[in-house]
C-alpha cells in the first residue's frame, strides 16, 4: 500500500501540484468553496428534518431545492480533494485527522443512504406536518450536521498537523 | 511574478504603519496568549468561521438561484426571502464574531498582511451589496412572479453576491500564503 501512495505522490500530476507556488493554494480555495456549498445546502435539508427552518415548505420540496446543489458541490469537493491528496499522498495517509475525516465522510454517506432507503419511504405521512416528523428523520438530520461540522474541523486540523507524523 | 512583488511591496508599506505596534500589543492580550497556547483552539474557531460562511453562503446561493429563476420556482418569492434572509444575517454575525477571535489569535500575521486587508475590503463590499440586494428582493417580493419588471439589476446583484462571497473565501484561504 505504501508504495501506492509514494508512486501517486511521484506522479507527474502529484509533483506538478506540489512544486507549483500557486496550484496547491488555488485548488485548496476551490476545495473550501465547494465544501462550504455542500455544508450550506445540506444544512438547509437537515434543519428542515429537525423542524427548525423551512417549516412552511414540504420536506420533499426542500429535498428538491437542495439536492442538485449538494451533488454538484460535492463532486467539486471530491475532485479538488483528490488533487490535493495526490500531491502529498504519503503525508495524508499517516495523518490521523485525515483518516478520521475520511471515516466521518463515510459515516455521513451511510447516514444519508440509510435515511433514503428506510425513513424516506414514509415521507408522504410527514411531508408537510412538523409535528409528524419521525424521530429517525430528526436523528438523521442531527447526525448529518454533527458529521459535517466534524469533517470541517478535521480538515482544518490537517492544515496544522500535515508533516508532523511519519 | 508581478502580483507577488506587488503584495510584497504592500507588506513593506504595512510594516511602516502603526499596525505593527498595535498588532504586537494585541499579541500580549490574555485571549491571544490563551488561543496560541491551546493547540485545538485556532482550528476550532476556524471551523466555526467556515460553518458560519456555509450558512451564509448556502442561504445566499439558494435565494440567489430563486431570484435567477433556477431553483424553487414553485415557492413564492416572499416565502423564499423569509426563509433565507434571517440566516444570511445570522451567518454574517457568526462570521464576524468568529473572525474577530481569529484576528486576535494571530494579530501580526493578519494585520501586517495585504491579503487580509483585501479580504476586509471584499467583505465590506459583500455586506453592502447584501444589504442592497436583500432590500431590493424584499421590496419586489410580493409582485415578483406576477409583474416581472425591473428585475435585471436584482438578478445581476444575485450573481455579483455569489462571486463576491467566493472572493472573500479565496481571501481567507490566501491569508496563509501572503509573501511576507
Amino acid at each position: 500500500m505504501n508504495s501506492l501512495w509514494t508512486s501517486l505522490e511521484g506522479s507527474t500530476l502529484g509533483t506538478t501540484i506540489a512544486s507549483s507556488e500557486w496550484l496547491f493554494p488555488t485548488i485548496e480555495t476551490l476545495h473550501v468553496i465547494a465544501i462550504v456549498s455542500v455544508v450550506g445546502a445540506i444544512a438547509v435539508m437537515d434543519l428542515r428534518l429537525l423542524g427548525i427552518a423551512s417549516r412552511n415548505r414540504l420536506v420533499t420540496a426542500i429535498s428538491r431545492d437542495t439536492l442538485p446543489l449538494t451533488w454538484i458541490a460535492f463532486a467539486c469537493a471530491v475532485v479538488t480533494g483528490l488533487l490535493l491528496f495526490v500531491s502529498k499522498a504519503t503525508s495524508y495517509m499517516v495523518n490521523p485527522y485525515f483518516l478520521v475525516k475520511m471515516g466521518l465522510l463515510l459515516l455521513a454517506g451511510l447516514n444519508m443512504a440509510a435515511f433514503h432507503m428506510f425513513t424516506w419511504k414514509g415521507v408522504a405521512r410527514w411531508d408537510g406536518t412538523i409535528a409528524a416528523i419521525p424521530p429517525a428523520a430528526k436523528l438523521a438530520g442531527l447526525a448529518s450536521l454533527v458529521f459535517w461540522s466534524l469533517i470541517v474541523l478535521c480538515g482544518r486540523i490537517i492544515g496544522f498537523t500535515l508533516g508532523i507524523y511519519h | 511574478m508581478a502580483i507577488g512583488e506587488l503584495l510584497f511591496e504592500m507588506t513593506e508599506w504595512l510594516r511602516t504603519t502603526p499596525l505593527v505596534e498595535f498588532s504586537l500589543w494585541v499579541s500580549d492580550w490574555p485571549l491571544c496568549i490563551w488561543l496560541q497556547s491551546h493547540f485545538f483552539a485556532i482550528p476550532i474557531f476556524q471551523a466555526i468561521h467556515i460553518l458560519a460562511i456555509a450558512i451564509l453562503f448556502g442561504s445566499t446561493l439558494l435565494l440567489g438561484l430563486r431570484v435567477l429563476g433556477l431553483n424553487a420556482t414553485d415557492q413564492s418569492m416572499v416565502d423564499n426571502y423569509r426563509r433565507y434572509q434571517p440566516w444570511i444575517w445570522g451567518g454574517v454575525l457568526a462570521l464576524v464574531a468568529s473572525g474577530i477571535v481569529l484576528l486576535i489569535s494571530e494579530p501580526v500575521r493578519n494585520m501586517v498582511n495585504p491579503i487580509f486587508w483585501m479580504k476586509m475590503g471584499a467583505l465590506i463590499v459583500a455586506i453592502t451589496v447584501s444589504l442592497w440586494f436583500l432590500g431590493a428582493v424584499r421590496a419586489q417580493a410580493a409582485s415578483w412572479d406576477v409583474s416581472p419588471g425591473g428585475q435585471a439589476s436584482v438578478r445581476t446583484g444575485a450573481v455579483a453576491l455569489i462571486v463576491l462571497w467566493c472572493v472573500v473565501m479565496a481571501g481567507g484561504r490566501w491569508i496563509a500564503y501572503a509573501p511576507v
